[in-house]
């Protein structure tokens, strides 16, 4: 297992001496490792001890049938196709074999292309199938660690809080308990804040991935929406030394897409742009319509985006751990979240960054047409 | 003179709730970051117990400093600090590793749940500390 190199196996067993030696010629010569037997009881023998991915069984053999020869190796390996070989060309039997799990059969006499044509083809499904079941096991276990990390993520700042609270408690009236007092409240209070915004992304991701969250197709317009979304966000910016510049056509910026969802996408940019910016830098967020789509960027005069994290960083709970970084309270939801909105429309987003100049992230969105109010039969 | 404890958890606030409780129980307090942080400040400051996070967020660095501090000669003049680890998953590890050559080397009343019950945590920690001055002297 694991060797690329290792030629597949292929286990032959027919009571036929002349057949058992044409297929071995013929399948050797397809570069397989071959073993032939020439009964049941010897077959089941060889096929626990070598392993193979694929056997080419005679239904009709003396001792032990093909029929249970078949649910037999399935026993030993419920992976391993089956092939059978029909004398006669008796349909019934053949039938009643693939009820049994034979992958297929072939009809004697058969051609040498025959022979290998099917043989191709009962390694390749093999093969599909060995890869799904893996890519299940490999899904489950990101599940359950996705899991783990999740309720890990929300419980540390409530530990945080807690443990503040209790240590409060324990130490009771003493001077240095009142000195820091003010301080611990304060700490708390933020990491409330973030197990609250913590909580809110991971709902939004939780309905993005659900469909539910841009149920609603209406056209909304970005001239207006993006100024109103800025405005909220001037205390921040000014807070942090930030300013904050918009340049958006006169005309309006039509776009089909959820309120809701168009805001929390722009939100999570324009945020972005504050807290990884240097004081007296600038958010500059521009608009226009380009062949068709609209497109908006929200640029920032941060530290930028090293190289070596952008494949990264729309993952889920990915940040940005670097020494030079400044504490930062974001989730990892947030790029996560806006990439799959824009998705959702039909859309890119896109991330242009220079260490020490900036990160400019690039929204592009169909623009919105008359006839898809008459479709979704909603519009203003 | 004051028993040394080593905080290493990459929640800033737990490590400053902690380091009160402590210090108003008489301990001197020392706090690292990360496990790697952690390693090099025991073999400065050799402290005597050290009070580590499992999940932080860099993987599995609790394990890595419990591991190091058992396992690796680099180490082996520190193998006699005692680790009290700390997570805020709720189950023991006996029960999270079954197979791990970590669990066994975490005895059930070294591992703690976040938040951390004090009366119990103070009552480990100072049996722990007790057993390392004992041995070291």
């Amino acid at each position: 297992m694991g060797e690329a190199a290792a030629p597949e196996t292929v286990v032959v067993i027919d009571d036929d001496y002349a057949m058992r030696l044409s297929c071995c010629k013929i399948l050797s010569k397809m570069g397989f490792r071959v073993e032939a037997f020439e009964d049941g009881t010897r077959g089941l023998e060889g096929v626990g001890r070598l392993k193979p991915g694929l056997i080419v069984v005679d239904l009709k053999m003396p001792g032990i049938s093909g029929i249970e020869v078949i649910s037999r190796v399935h026993e030993i390996d419920p992976q391993i196709t089956i092939v059978v070989i029909t004398g006669y060309a008796t349909i019934d039997t053949a039938v009643e074999a693939m009820k049994c799990g034979a992958y297929d059969f072939l009809p004697k006499p058969f051609s040498p292309d025959e022979l290998r044509l099917i043989v191709n083809r009962g390694l390749e499904r093999r093969r599909l199938s060995l890869e799904s079941q893996q890519c299940e096991i490999e899904r489950a276990l990101l599940k359950r660690r996705f899991v783990t990390f999740v309720s890990h993520q929300l419980r540390t700042p409530l530990v945080a809080i807690h443990q503040y609270l209790d240590v409060l408690k324990h130490l009771g009236d003493t001077a240095d308990v009142a000195a820091k007092r003010e301080e611990w409240i304060d700490r708390c209070l933020k990491r409330a804040e973030e197990l609250q915004s913590l909580i809110a992304d991971w709902l939004t991701l939780a309905r993005v991935e659900g469909g539910t969250l841009m149920k609603e197709r209406i056209k909304v317009d970005l001239s207006q929406l993006l100024p109103g979304i800025l405005k909220t966000y001037e205390e921040m910016a000014a807070a942090e030394g930030v300013s904050l510049q918009v340049a958006l056509p006169e005309a309006p910026l039509c776009v089909g897409g959820d309120w809701n969802c168009l805001t929390v996408l722009f939100d999570n940019l324009i945020t972005n742009g504050i807290k990884y910016n240097r004081p007296g830098g600038k958010v500059t967020v521009a608009g226009w319509l380009s062949e068709g789509e609209v497109v908006v960027t929200v640029a920032d005069t941060g530290v930028g985006i090293p190289e070596k994290y952008r494949p990264f960083l729309f993952d889920e709970f990915f940040r940005i751990k670097d020494d030079g970084a400044k504490k930062t309270t974001g989730t990892g939801l947030g790029l996560h979240i806006s990439k799959r909105i824009v998705s959702e429309m039909g859309g890119s987003l896109d991330l242009e960054s220079e260490p020490g100049v900036g990160s400019t992230f690039r929204v592009r969105v169909p623009a919105w047409h008359e006839a898809d109010s008459a479709i979704t039969g909603s519009s203003e | 003179m004051s028993a040394k404890v080593l905080l290493i958890d990459d929640d800033q606030d737990f490590r400053a709730s902690v380091r009160s409780l402590l210090e108003g129980h008489g301990y001197e307090v020392l706090e690292a970051a990360s496990g790697h942080e952690g390693l090099r400040m025991i073999v400065e400051h050799k402290p005597d117990a050290v009070l580590v996070d499992i999940m932080m967020e860099t993987s599995v660095e609790g394990y890595g400093v419990t591991h190091a501090l058992k396992y690796l000669d680099e180490y082996a003049e520190y193998r006699q600090i005692p680790v009290l680890m700390v997570s805020s998953i709720e189950e023991s590890p006996d029960e999270r590793f079954p197979m791990s050559p970590e669990a066994e080397m975490i005895r059930p009343d070294r591992y703690l749940t976040k938040p951390l019950d004090i009366p119990k945590f103070l009552e480990v920690l100072e049996r722990s500390v007790g057993v390392s001055k004992r041995a070291s002297s």
